[in-house]
C-alpha cells in the first residue's frame, strides 16, 4: 500500500468519481435550499467556488432563508465545518515535505471525501501524494461546480419522496468502514456514533466535534494501558 | 448582505482547512499525537452519519429502512471494499424496505 502508484493523478481522479455519486442528490438539495431562501441562482451558486463545502453551504442558506442575521448564519455554517480543522491537523505531517504552493492549493480542496481518500490510500512518496491529492480534489471540485449549477436550476423539480439524499449517510458509512481497517478504529467509530447521538441536540451540530475529540481521547487512554 | 455572508464563510472555511497545515508546518509530531490522528477519519465519518440521522432537537430521524440500509452498506463495504457496491446495497435495501413497509 505504501508504494507510489504508477499514475497517481489518474488514480486520484478515478478514486474520487464513485465518491461523487452521493454528492449529486446533495447538489439538488442545495438547489432546493437556495430556491426556498429566495436567493438568485447565480448568487447561491457562487458559494460553490467561494466556500466549496456542501454541508457548510446548505447550513448558510438554510439559516439565511429562515431570516437569521449574517453573523448568526456565518458562525453556524463555520461550526458545522469545524471538523475541517481536524483534517488540517491530521494532514499537517503529510504537508511538511511539500512545497508552499501546495499548502495553499491543497487546503482549498480539503473536503471530507478527499481527506478520507488520503487516509485510506496512504502514499509516502511526496510527489505521488501531491498529484493524487490534487487530482482527487479537483475532480471533485469540477463536478461540484457543474452539479450545483444544475442543482439550483433543477433541484426544486426532484420529488422529495424518492429519498435520494439518503445516499449521503450511506456513503459516509462506507467511508467509515474503509477508514476502520483495524478493530480499535472500528471501536473508536462506534464510540463516536454513541457520543454524537447523545450530543445531537447541541446547537449547530457542535456535538460532532466534541464526540470525535472524546472518542479519540478515550481510545488513546485505552491504548496506553494495555489490558 | 448575502454576498457578504458567502464571502465571510468562504474565508472562514478556507482558514479552518489551512490553519494547522501552515501552523504545524515545521512542528515535530510526537508519536502519541500521530497515533491519535489515526482515529480522526473513522470517528468523523461515524459522527457525520449519526448527525445526518438525527433532528436538530436530538431525536432519531431514521426508521427501519434507514437502519437496515446503513447496515447493508456497512457489510457490503467491509466485504467488497467498493464504495459503489456499498452505495447500491444501502440504497436498494432502503428503497425496497421503504416500499414494502
Amino acid at each position: 500500500m505504501n508504494t507510489a502508484p504508477t499514475q497517481p493523478a489518474l488514480r486520484g481522479s478515478l478514486d474520487a468519481l464513485p465518491l461523487f455519486i452521493p454528492a449529486l442528490p446533495f447538489a439538488f438539495v442545495f438547489g432546493v435550499v437556495v430556491a426556498e431562501a429566495g436567493i438568485p441562482e447565480w448568487l447561491g451558486w457562487s458559494s460553490s467556488p467561494i466556500i466549496f463545502g456542501g454541508a457548510i453551504q446548505v447550513t448558510l442558506f438554510t439559516l439565511i432563508g429562515e431570516g437569521a442575521s449574517v453573523a448568526a448564519a456565518v458562525s453556524a455554517a463555520l461550526i458545522v465545518g469545524a471538523r475541517h480543522m481536524l483534517y488540517s491537523v491530521t494532514l499537517a505531517p503529510r504537508f511538511q515535505d511539500q512545497p508552499g504552493w501546495f499548502r495553499w492549493v491543497g487546503s482549498y480542496v480539503l473536503i471530507d471525501q478527499v481527506f478520507v481518500l488520503s487516509q485510506i490510500k496512504p502514499i509516502d512518496e511526496p510527489v505521488a501524494f501531491r498529484r493524487y491529492f490534487l487530482a482527487a480534489g479537483f475532480t471533485f471540485w469540477g463536478l461540484w461546480m457543474i452539479c450545483t449549477a444544475l442543482g439550483v436550476v433543477l433541484g426544486p423539480a426532484i420529488p422529495p419522496e424518492w429519498g435520494v439524499e439518503f445516499a449521503a449517510p450511506v456513503l459516509f458509512v462506507s467511508l467509515m468502514m474503509a477508514a476502520s481497517d483495524r478493530r480499535d478504529k472500528l471501536a473508536a467509530a462506534a464510540l463516536a456514533m454513541g457520543f454524537t447521538f447523545l450530543l445531537a441536540s447541541l446547537p449547530n451540530r457542535a456535538g460532532i466535534l466534541i464526540a470525535v475529540l472524546a472518542s479519540v481521547l478515550i481510545m488513546l487512554a485505552l491504548r496506553r494501558q494495555p489490558t | 448582505m448575502i454576498a457578504l455572508a458567502i464571502i465571510l464563510t468562504g474565508i472562514g472555511s478556507y482558514a479552518m482547512r489551512a490553519f494547522f497545515i501552515f501552523a504545524l508546518a515545521k512542528y515535530r509530531f510526537p508519536p502519541l499525537l500521530l497515533r491519535s490522528l489515526e482515529y480522526v477519519a473513522p470517528t468523523v465519518m461515524a459522527a457525520l452519519v449519526i448527525s445526518m440521522l438525527t433532528t436538530p432537537e436530538g431525536e432519531l430521524a431514521a426508521g427501519v429502512p434507514e437502519i437496515v440500509g446503513l447496515c447493508c452498506a456497512a457489510v457490503a463495504a467491509k466485504l467488497t471494499g467498493n464504495h459503489i457496491l456499498a452505495l447500491l446495497a444501502g440504497m436498494v435495501s432502503f428503497w425496497l424496505l421503504g416500499w414494502f413497509i
